[in-house]
């Protein structure tokens, strides 16, 4: 289970999460919602323990994560894989070389294994043509599923972090992207491996999620599910999810 | 900045260069980045210091021999810009050529990967940052620099030769005898020994720079230009208390 407790960072300045508190279990379906800069993506960023936080603590199975070096927080980023804004693949790199990363730090396939492993994977998220392209050559919805493949090869996270997955994508892509994501996650709590997304775009979170929190001014002022959501009294929040009652 | 920053700052730069050259020590080896980089730094900075060294060596024996004939000593010539390219001139040219074109390119390179979040990506996976991105390019400069640096020199002394005999018509053989006779241990040593601190030094700033890059384009410029300043700058007052350092522990009396 992942706990931040009076979780407080500020940049300079500009506090970005101010004494943030939630629970969340791994086999959860979680979207952040909120506005461009109000620090969803820091939150991922705690949880993986790539940012300390100025004051608060960051439980992962109940251990305080924070004061933790880089060789212990190997351990606990090994439960997570996370899928950056646009993907993030390594540009020198071709498909099958990023997705193969993992595999080339931390076993001893041969090329043979590594190649079998890399096609089955792309195979089931359906760009196996693509594997020998660069990033430069992919377009947004293919760089995410790579991005996917990637965060899947060689290792078996307990759960998923999706750094707005649909940013920038037509609404098309951004519906087989949501598909994707919901498939990842499918089978039962409480063996199933969970997600946050974090996202502005409310219509793709309510495809996937089934828990929501909404960010504001570095608080959480909303958590509960879709219906909670939809029948929400906060007018900022009701305005900033209007595209679901037009759906 | 404030002054807790700086410490800061200075702080981590000094654990990057004490932990680069410590992880070849440790599996992972990371010998094919090695070896590619080795091939950027080492063949790919080729042209470069072949046409820096070779200007250098020429306008040095052309500046020197206009003195020297001057005085009536310009059979001198040879001697004064071998030692000067072999001890001097050309570690610190050939140095500050590598820092501009590879010092530059590290950063540059490395601050993309910061902040297209694949550092991130390498450390959610387990992977250190600094053993898989910072020591292959420390252990590349260090060994590359020196052997640029050689056949930058050998360049040098070349156009020297070319400008002493064939614009102010001294003998080629004469030359060559005086460059021999300063082919001697101490000079040797002084000038191969100051690549390897300079390899060090570049490649160190410039992964810690690239690896401190933040805030977009704009901050990707300021850290690879800063990467080029601090380099030139390190390269400049290291090359002095070096020389210092080397008259000394050579017995040489200034």
């Amino acid at each position: 289970m992942i706990e931040l407790r009076d979780v407080t960072l500020a940049y300079g300045d500009h506090v970005v999460l101010d004494r943030v508190s939630f629970k969340a279990e791994f086999h959860e379906r979680v979207a952040i919602l909120g506005s461009s800069g109000e620090g969803k993506t820091t939150i991922l960023r705690l949880i993986l323990g790539l940012l300390r936080p100025d004051s608060g603590k960051i439980l992962i199975d109940g251990q305080d994560i924070t004061e933790h070096s880089e060789s212990q927080l190997r351990d606990f980023r090994m439960n997570f894989s996370i899928v950056f804004q646009e993907g993030a693949l390594f540009d020198s790199m071709n498909v099958r070389e990023n997705v193969a990363f993992c595999m080339r730090e931390y076993t001893n396939y041969s090329e043979d294994e590594i190649e079998k492993r890399v096609r089955s994977l792309l195979n089931r998220l359906g760009i196996e043509d693509a594997i020998y392209l660069m990033p430069e050559e992919l377009s947004g919805g293919m760089q995410r599923r790579v991005a996917i493949a990637r965060s899947l090869a060689g290792c078996e996270p307990k759960m998923m972090l999706y750094d707005e997955p649909t940013s920038g994508l037509d609404p098309l892509t951004a519906d087989n992207i949501c598909k994707l994501i919901k498939e990842l996650s499918k089978g039962d709590p409480p063996g199933r491996a969970g997600f946050i997304i974090v996202t502005h775009k409310v219509t793709d979170a309510s495809k996937v999620a089934e828990r929501f929190m909404y960010l504001r001014n570095g608080n959480i002022i909303f958590d509960g599910d879709i219906n909670a959501l939809k029948n929400t009294s906060d007018t900022e929040l009701r305005s900033f999810i209007s595209e679901l009652y037009a759906a | 900045m404030n002054i807790r920053d700086t410490i800061s700052r200075l702080q981590d730069f000094y654990i990057l260069c004490f932990r680069a050259p410590l992880g070849v020590f440790g599996r992972p080896f990371y010998i094919r980045e090695t070896i590619e980089h080795m091939d950027y730094m080492g063949t790919g900075s080729l042209f470069i210091v072949f046409l820096v060294s070779l200007f250098i060596g020429m306008a040095l024996s052309l500046q020197i021999s206009a003195e020297l004939s001057a005085l009536g000593l310009k059979m001198y010539t040879g001697r004064i810009v071998g030692l000067s390219i072999i001890r001097e001139i050309g570690p610190v040219a050939i140095a500050l050529s590598f820092a501009g074109r590879v010092g530059s390119g590290i950063t540059s390179e490395i601050g993309s990967m910061i902040l297209g979040h694949q550092v991130d990506i390498m450390r959610v996976h387990g992977v250190n940052p600094l053993k898989k991105l910072v020591t292959p390019r420390v252990i590349s400069a260090v060994l590359m620099l020196p052997v640029l640096t050689i056949i930058g020199d050998a360049v040098s002394l070349l156009g020297g030769y070319y400008i002493s005999v064939f614009v102010s018509h001294q003998s080629g053989s004469y030359y060559w005898s005086q460059i021999r006779d300063i082919m001697n241990f101490k000079n040797i040593f002084s000038g191969v020994i100051k690549p390897f601190l300079f390899g060090y030094l570049i490649s160190c700033i410039s992964c810690y720079m690239g690896l401190s890059a933040r805030g977009g384009a704009q901050g990707l410029r300021k850290a690879t230009t800063s990467a080029v300043v601090m380099s030139t700058i390190m390269i400049i007052i290291s090359d002095f208390m070096l020389t210092r350092v080397l008259l000394l522990v050579l017995g040489e009396r200034v």
